[in-house]
C-alpha cells in the first residue's frame, strides 16, 4: 500500500471510530436514563468496534508517517481517546463491572477526537530533529497513559460527588429509631480513623454505584495514574537533558506538568488527612483534572515554549 | 485584666517552637504547602519569565510600565528564582524533614520489634472461627507456615493461655513512602551540587578547527555555578565537518550533525562521535550538545600579496521575521582591517546558494537555500574609523565614522580589487557548528533520586498494611481456631484475602465448620 493509501485509511478509521463513539455515548446515556440493559450491551459492542477502528487509525498513521504515531497534538489526541475508551471497557466495565460511567468516558473521547480533527489535524510527516528521540517516545506514551487514567479517575470522581450528595440527603431523611443506628452497608460513606477508603454504602440504590464504591474506584485509578505520570515527567526530563542540555527549564509545558503532579500529590495527601478526605479530596482531584487539560491543550495551543511543535 | 488571664495564652519560646514544629509536622500543613506551591507555579506560567520570554517582558515594560514594575518587584518575572517561591519549597522541605524524622524512627522501631499479641480478636473488623480436627500446637505451627508463605512477619506467643500467633505484612508501604519522601531531598541536593559546581556556555567551531574547553574560548557568556572554581576541563574537540539535512522541498529540518573527534585534557584521542540533536557526547564529564550552526566563508584579504586577514569568518543571520524561513535569508559577516590607514571594514552578505539571490533579483521571489550551490557574497567596503575602542563585537561594523567606497559581488573562487593594492578573495565556504558545552555533576544524583522515587511510590501506593492474629484453643479432641485481623488500607480487598486466609488455615486440619 502506498503512503497515501495508509494515510487515507487512517483518516477513514478515525471517522469510523468517532461516529461509533458518538453512537455508543448516546447509547450509554440512554441506558443511564432508562436502564435498558439491551441498550447498554449494544453500546458496549459499538464502543468496542469504535475502539478497533481507533487502533487501526493509529497504526495506519504510524505506517504512513514511517515513525511512531505520537508526534503531534492530533496524534496525541487520537491515542488519548483510544486509551480512555480501552481503559473504560477493560477496567471499569470489565473488572469493576460498573456500567454507568460509559457515557462520560465516551463523551471525553468524542470531545478529544472532535477537537483533534477540527483544530489540530496535520498530515503524517517526519518529526523535527528534537522530537526524534527514544526518550520522547517513552515520555509521550507514559504521559498519554497517565492522562487517560487521570481523566477516567476524574470522571468517576464527579460521579462520586453527585452520588455522595444524594446519599447524604437520603440519610438526613431517615431518622434512626430509638437510638438504633443505620445499617452499615446502607450508610452514606464515612471514614474510620486511619483509613484511606470510606466504609459503608455497598448497597446499590439508584442509578449509580454507592458513593463509597465510586470513591474507591476513583482513588485507585488516580493512584494508578500517579506513578505513571511521575515516570512521564522523569522521562521528559531525561529527554530534555539530551535534547536541550537541561533537564528542567520551567518551560510552560514542564511547569504545567509539574503543577498537575503537585496537585495530584496533594490529592493523595488529602486522602490521608483527617478533615480532607471525601468531598474535599474530590475537589482537589477536579483541580488536578483542570490542570491536566491546561497542560494538554492550553500550553500547546496558546502559550509558546520549546514544546510548541512544528505544525501544531 | 487579671494577671493570670494575661499569662495563660502566652507561651515561652520553647513552647512556641514546639508549636511551630508540630504545625510543620502536620499532614494538613504539607497539603496546604503543596497546593500553595502549585499556585506559585501557575503564576510562573502565566507571567512571561526572564530567559524564555525576554521580548514579552520588554514589551510589558514599554506598554504597561507600572504593572511591569510591580510584577518585577514581586519577582513575577522570575518566579522560580524568587524569594517567595524559594520560601514555599523550603518550608515544604522543612515540613518534609519534620514529618520524616519521627516516621523513620517509628519505622526502624517497627522493623526491630515483632508483631504484638492480642487477645480480643472478636472485636476486630474481620473475625472468623473454625472447629478443626487437630490439637492447638499443630494448628498454630501450620498457621505459621501458611502466614510465612504469604510473606507475613510472624511472632508466636510465649505466655500463658492457648497457643497463638501475631502476624503482620505490608511494611513496604511505609518503607516505600519514606524512601520516596527522602528522595525529594536528594533531588535538591543534586540540583545544588550539580548547578553549583557546574558551568555551561556556547562554543563556535568552524569545520577543521579544534576547540579547547577553557574560559577564554567560549562565545559570549559562561554560566558558572556558585562553587565553581574555574576548574575548566581542558578537553578538546576537533570538528571534521558539519552536515545539515532538510526535507526537500518543504525545508523542514531533518538532521544536524557535527562530526567530531574528542581528546582528553592531555590531548589523548578519546573517540570519534557524531553530535546531533538528542545525541550529545561526553568526555570527562563535559557534554557537548548540538545547538546551532551557520556558514563561515574563508576570506583572504591581502595588500600587495601580503596577507592582512585570512581564514574562515563566522556569519550570522538577522532575526527571522514571522512567516519567513531562516533558510531564505542571507548571512552577514564582517572583516575589519584596523592596520590600514584609513581603517577599512568590509560587510559581507553571503548567499550559500546563489540561485536564491538571482531569484530574488530577477523575480522578487524568496527561495530556501538548502545546500551549498555556487555561493556568492555581496559586499560593501567602508573606510574611516572603526572605533574599535567602542565596538568590541567582531561580527558588527560601526559605520558611523566611515564612508562606503566600494561594493560588488564576489563568487566562490573569485578575487576582487578594492584599490590601493588591496584584494579580497573567497577561496572556500565552510560551515560552523555551535555546541552547548556543559558540565553538571549532579545528574547522577538526580537520576538516582528519580529512580528511588519510582521504586518507593509503587509499594507506597499499591500495598497495604495488614495485621492478623491467630489463636487455637483446645476444643474436645480438636481445637477451636480463632482468627482476627484488619487492614489499614484497601479494606475492601482485605475482606477477600482474609476469607481465603481463614480457609487456608483451617482446611489442612479437616472439616470446615462455620462457627455459629
Ligand atoms: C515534597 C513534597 C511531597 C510530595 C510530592 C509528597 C508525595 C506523597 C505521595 C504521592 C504520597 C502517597 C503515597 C502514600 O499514600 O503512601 C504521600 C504520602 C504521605 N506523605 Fe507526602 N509528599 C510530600 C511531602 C510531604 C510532607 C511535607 C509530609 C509531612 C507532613 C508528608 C507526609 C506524608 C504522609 C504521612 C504520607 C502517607 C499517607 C498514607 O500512607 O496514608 N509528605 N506523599
Amino acid at each position: 500500500m502506498s503512503i497515501d493509501a495508509w494515510s487515507r485509511l487512517s483518516t477513514d478509521a478515525f471517522n469510523v471510530a468517532l461516529y461509533a463513539y458518538v453512537a455508543a455515548m448516546l447509547g450509554y446515556f440512554y441506558f443511564l436514563a432508562f436502564r435498558r440493559t439491551v441498550v447498554w450491551r449494544i453500546a458496549s459492542v459499538v464502543a468496542s468496534a469504535g475502539l478497533a477502528a481507533n487502533v487501526v487509525s493509529v497504526v495506519a498513521r504510524g505506517v504512513a508517517a514511517g515513525r511512531v504515531p505520537w508526534g503531534n497534538m492530533y496524534e496525541y489526541s487520537t491515542l488519548l481517546a483510544l486509551l480512555v475508551v480501552a481503559g473504560h471497557l477493560i477496567v471499569v466495565e470489565g473488572i469493576y463491572k460498573v456500567r454507568v460511567i460509559g457515557g462520560f468516558a465516551l463523551a471525553f473521547a468524542v470531545l478529544t477526537m472532535a477537537v483533534a480533527v477540527m483544530f489540530l489535524y496535520v498530515g503524517p510527516g517526519p518529526l523535527v530533529p528534537a522530537l526524534n528521540s527514544y526518550w520522547l517516545k517513552i515520555h509521550v506514551v507514559a504521559a498519554i497513559l497517565g492522562s487517560s487514567l487521570f481523566a477516567l479517575g476524574c470522571i468517576v470522581t464527579i460521579l462520586y460527588l453527585v452520588k455522595d450528595r444524594r446519599e447524604q440527603l437520603a440519610a438526613e431523611r431517615i431518622v434512626p429509631i430509638m437510638g438504633g443506628s443505620l445499617e452499615l452497608d446502607a450508610a452514606p460513606p464515612h471514614f474510620e480513623a486511619g483509613a484511606d477508603e470510606p466504609v459503608g454504602g455497598t448497597v446499590r440504590r439508584g442509578l449509580l454505584p454507592a458513593a463509597a464504591v465510586l470513591d474507591r474506584i476513583a482513588y485507585r485509578t488516580i493512584a494508578f495514574a500517579f506513578p505513571i505520570w511521575t515516570f512521564a515527567v522523569i522521562a521528559g526530563a531525561i529527554w530534555a537533558e539530551n535534547a536541550w542540555g537541561r533537564y528542567w527549564g520551567w518551560d510552560p509545558k514542564e511547569t504545567w506538568s509539574f503543577i498537575t503532579w503537585v496537585v495530584f500529590a496533594g490529592y493523595l495527601h488529602a486522602r490521608a488527612t483527617s478533615g480532607w478526605r471525601g468531598r474535599r479530596a474530590a475537589v482537589i482531584a477536579m483541580v488536578g483534572f483542570v490542570s491536566l487539560l491546561v497542560t494538554y491543550y492550553v500550553v500547546n495551543l496558546w502559550i509558546t515554549g520549546l514544546h510548541s511543535y512544528a505544525g501544531v | 485584666m487579671s494577671s493570670s488571664a494575661a499569662k495563660a495564652p502566652r507561651m515561652n519560646i520553647r513552647q512556641s517552637l514546639a508549636l511551630v514544629w508540630r504545625t510543620l509536622r502536620s499532614m494538613r500543613t504539607a497539603l496546604v504547602l503543596l497546593l500553595v506551591l502549585a499556585m506559585g507555579a501557575v503564576a510562573g506560567s502565566l507571567v512571561p519569565q526572564a530567559g524564555t520570554s525576554d521580548a514579552r517582558i520588554a514589551a510589558m515594560f514599554r506598554d504597561h510600565p507600572l504593572r511591569a514594575r510591580i510584577y518585577n518587584q514581586l519577582g513575577l518575572f522570575d518566579v522560580f528564582g524568587s524569594w517567595w517561591f524559594t520560601l514555599i519549597y523550603t518550608l515544604l522541605l522543612v515540613s518534609l524533614v519534620a514529618c520524616l524524622i519521627p516516621r523513620t524512627r517509628a519505622m526502624i522501631r517497627n522493623l526491630r520489634s515483632r508483631p504484638q499479641p492480642a487477645r480480643e480478636l472478636d472485636s476486630m473488623r474481620h473475625y472468623a472461627e473454625r472447629s478443626v480436627r487437630a490439637e492447638p500446637d499443630r494448628v498454630i505451627s501450620g498457621a505459621r507456615r501458611v502466614l510465612r508463605r504469604r510473606l507475613f512477619r510472624v511472632n508466636g506467643s510465649n505466655g500463658s493461655g492457648p497457643p497463638s500467633l501475631a502476624a503482620d505484612k505490608g511494611l513496604a508501604r511505609e518503607g516505600g513512602s519514606l524512601l520516596f519522601h527522602w528522595a525529594f531531598l536528594l533531588i535538591l541536593v543534586g540540583i545544588v551540587w550539580g548547578k553549583g559546581t557546574g558551568f555551561s556556555g556556547l562554543a563556535v567551531i568552524v569545520e577543521g578547527q579544534t576547540w579547547t574547553e577553557a574560559h577564554a574560548n567560549y562565545d559570549g557568556q559562561i554560566h558558572e555555578g556558585r562553587f565553581f572554581r574555574e576548574d575548566h576541563s581542558g578537553v578538546q574537540i576537533h570538528v571534521d565537518s558539519f552536515t545539515a539535512r532538510y526535507r526537500i522541498p518543504s525545508g523542514i529540518p531533518e538532521d544536524f550533525v557535527t562530526h567530531a573527534e574528542l581528546y582528553d585534557a592531555e590531548g589523548r584521542y578519546v573517540k570519534t562521535a557524531d553530535i546531533r540533536v538528542n545525541h550529545p557526547v561526553e568526555v570527562e564529564g563535559v557534554k557537548f550538545y548540538q545547538f546551532g550552526y551557520g556558514w563561515a566563508p574563508v576570506i583572504d584579504v591581502r595588500r600587495d600579496g601580503e596577507p592582512l586577514a585570512s581564514g574562515p569568518v563566522v556569519c550570522q543571520q538577522d532575526p527571522t521575521p514571522k512567516g519567513v524561513s531562516p533558510l531564505q535569508l542571507p548571512w552577514n559577516c564582517v572583516v575589519k582591517l584596523p592596520t590600514l590607514r584609513p581603517q577599512v571594514g568590509i560587510q559581507f552578505r553571503l548567499w550559500p546558494d546563489s540561485r536564491a539571490l538571482f531569484a530574488l533579483l530577477d523575480k522578487g521571489q524568496a527561495m530556501p537555500m538548502i545546500t551549498e550551490f555556487a555561493p556568492v557574497m555581496t559586499y560593501t567596503a567602508y573606510r574611516g574609523d572603526l572605533r574599535a575602542e567602542l565596538t568590541q563585537s567582531i561580527s558588527q561594523l560601526d559605520t558611523s565614522a566611515m564612508q562606503p567606497f566600494k561594493d560588488g559581488v564576489i563568487g566562490a573562487g573569485d578575487r576582487v580589487k578594492l584599490g590601493n593594492g588591496v584584494t579580497v578573495s573567497f577561496p572556500d565556504l565552510k560551515q560552523y557548528t555551535v555546541l552547548e558545552v556543559k558540565r553538571d555533576r549532579g545528574l547522577w544524583i538526580e537520576l538516582l533520586a528519580a529512580i528511588l522515587i519510582l521504586i518507593g511510590l509503587l509499594p507506597a501506593l499499591y500495598t497495604s498494611r495488614r495485621k492478623v492474629w491467630v489463636i487455637a484453643e483446645p476444643d474436645g479432641t480438636g481445637s477451636r481456631l480463632r482468627v482476627g485481623g484488619f487492614a489499614l488500607q484497601r479494606r475492601s480487598q482485605f475482606e477477600e484475602e482474609f476469607a481465603k486466609l481463614v480457609d487456608e488455615l483451617s482446611e489442612p486440619f479437616g472439616e470446615k465448620v462455620n462457627a455459629p
